[in-house]
């Protein structure tokens, strides 16, 4: 593990850094608090360290202080090294943000397991935030497809009309559903639905560009969030998706499925509309007509009515 | 003379002024890098002594104070306990605005490491 020590006297510095290094830690040492700040908010910096309090440019309570007002770092236990040792002057190290003390000259083995102790501390933040990230994911994307979720694609075409608006731009809506979906279901079983499923959002992934958005929508429905397009081509753009989903027959464990899609497309350059409601009823009735047309096809929302 | 009889009479040089059992648990008895300390130690001490000279000598106790803070960490550092203690002395004086009492605790200070640095030099001689 990395550990930076900032000490300006180099005697200790030494020390601290044969210590550190016999132990098994990365050392990385600097002679002034500024530089212990610069290397301790770089995004990779180390996220352990000890300070010695008195320093030139800056104190080992500042350089805590400064580190702890950076918004967005992951969090560096920091340990004040030193030998002041009074009362006032631990409370005064403390609240500046040092998460330990350590009084000089320092004991190796009590220095070792204090820095254990902190390396516990982090890794249990580790754990946290992996925990809390795979808590995000799963309420913002679907289990079975790993696309967007119906809330968070919803969440993002809001966003994105509203950017659009503003900027005067235009944002395409697509908004898919599987033909006959619930005959692959009734005939080959579920699971073999769920292959369907998995290879159709895996194709339309493919289909849009890295900034675009595909969420699952409903069962068999999917919405794409298109940014920054040309109005005039939402339908091209819908027959490229469409043909994306339908180009060849979708392999399952039940043999080889031909599967086609029914589109409805929107852009929001083309409508007057207040609210991303009002703007999914009209890309589903885009989707209506498509359907009721014989399915396979694509279909734009009426602009101008 | 064997490597333990040279290692003895070369540690001995230092045990009036070296805490040296103390200072071989903090570097976990790794005598390279006490040899190697000890040589940082002569070059930084006499720039370091004599910040703490230049500062009493203009008056600017506060700045003497520094000094001997810095001094005083590095002795105890170095587990050379008694000259520690002697600038934990000055530093105290200085602190408090102590002005008539340093003089003394300096000259006492000088001496002890004066003798303190031809111990040293003499260890290092002995390696």
């Amino acid at each position: 593990m990395r550990i930076l020590i900032a000490d300006d006297e180099p005697l200790s510095l030494r020390m601290l850094e044969r210590t550190l290094q016999r132990a098994g830690y990365e050392v990385t040492a600097v002679r002034n608090g500024r530089s212990a700040v610069e290397e301790l908010c770089r995004p990779e910096g180390p996220r352990l360290a000890l300070l010695d309090w008195m320093m030139p440019e800056l104190d080992g309570p500042a350089v805590c202080r400064e580190v702890r007002s950076q918004r967005g770092q992951r969090y560096v236990h920091l340990v004040l090294l030193t030998s002041k040792n009074s009362k006032q002057d631990v409370v005064i190290g403390l609240e500046s943000g040092a998460d330990d003390y350590l009084i000089k000259p320092f004991d190796p083995e009590e220095l070792k397991a204090r820095l254990h102790s902190g390396r516990r501390i982090l890794q249990l933040e580790d754990n946290l935030l992996e925990a809390r990230e795979e808590m995000r994911y799963k309420a913002t994307h679907d289990a079975l497809t790993s696309l967007l979720n119906r809330g968070t694609i919803v969440e993002l075409l809001a966003r994105e009309l509203t950017r659009t608006r503003r900027e005067n731009g235009c944002t395409i809506a697509v908004l898919g559903d599987l033909d006959h979906f619930k005959l692959v279901n009734d005939t080959h079983g579920h699971l073999v639905g769920d292959e369907v499923l998995r290879e159709v959002a895996r194709r339309l992934l493919g289909s849009v560009r890295s900034y675009d958005f595909v969420g699952r929508y409903g069962g068999e429905e999917f919405l794409l969030v298109l940014n920054n397009c040309d109005a005039s081509k939402s339908i091209d753009r819908a027959e490229e998706i469409r043909n994306a989903v339908c180009r060849s027959p979708i392999t399952t464990t039940q043999g080889s499925l031909s599967i086609t899609v029914s589109v409805g497309v929107i852009a929001s350059r083309d409508r007057d509309l207040e609210t991303v409601e009002e703007f999914l009823c009209e890309v589903d009735r885009a989707l209506y007509s498509a359907k009721t047309a014989g399915r396979n096809c694509s279909r734009l929302a009426n602009v101008g009515v | 003379m064997s490597e333990v009889n040279r290692l003895v009479r070369n540690d001995a040089l230092l045990e009036k002024f070296v805490d040296l059992p103390d200072l071989l648990a903090r570097v976990e008895n790794d005598r390279e890098l006490l040899t190697e300390l000890f040589g940082m130690f002569q070059e930084e001490f006499p720039g370091l002594h004599d910040a703490l000279h230049d500062a009493i000598g203009v008056g600017n106790l506060p700045e003497g104070a520094r000094a001997a803070h810095v001094l005083k960490g590095m002795l105890a550092n170095m587990s050379m306990k008694q000259a520690a203690t002697m600038a934990a002395g000055i530093e105290s004086a200085a602190c408090v605005g102590d002005g008539l009492g340093i003089p003394e605790a300096l000259a006492a200070f000088d001496s002890e490491m004066a003798a303190l640095s031809a111990a040293v030099d003499a260890y290092i001689a002995g390696k």
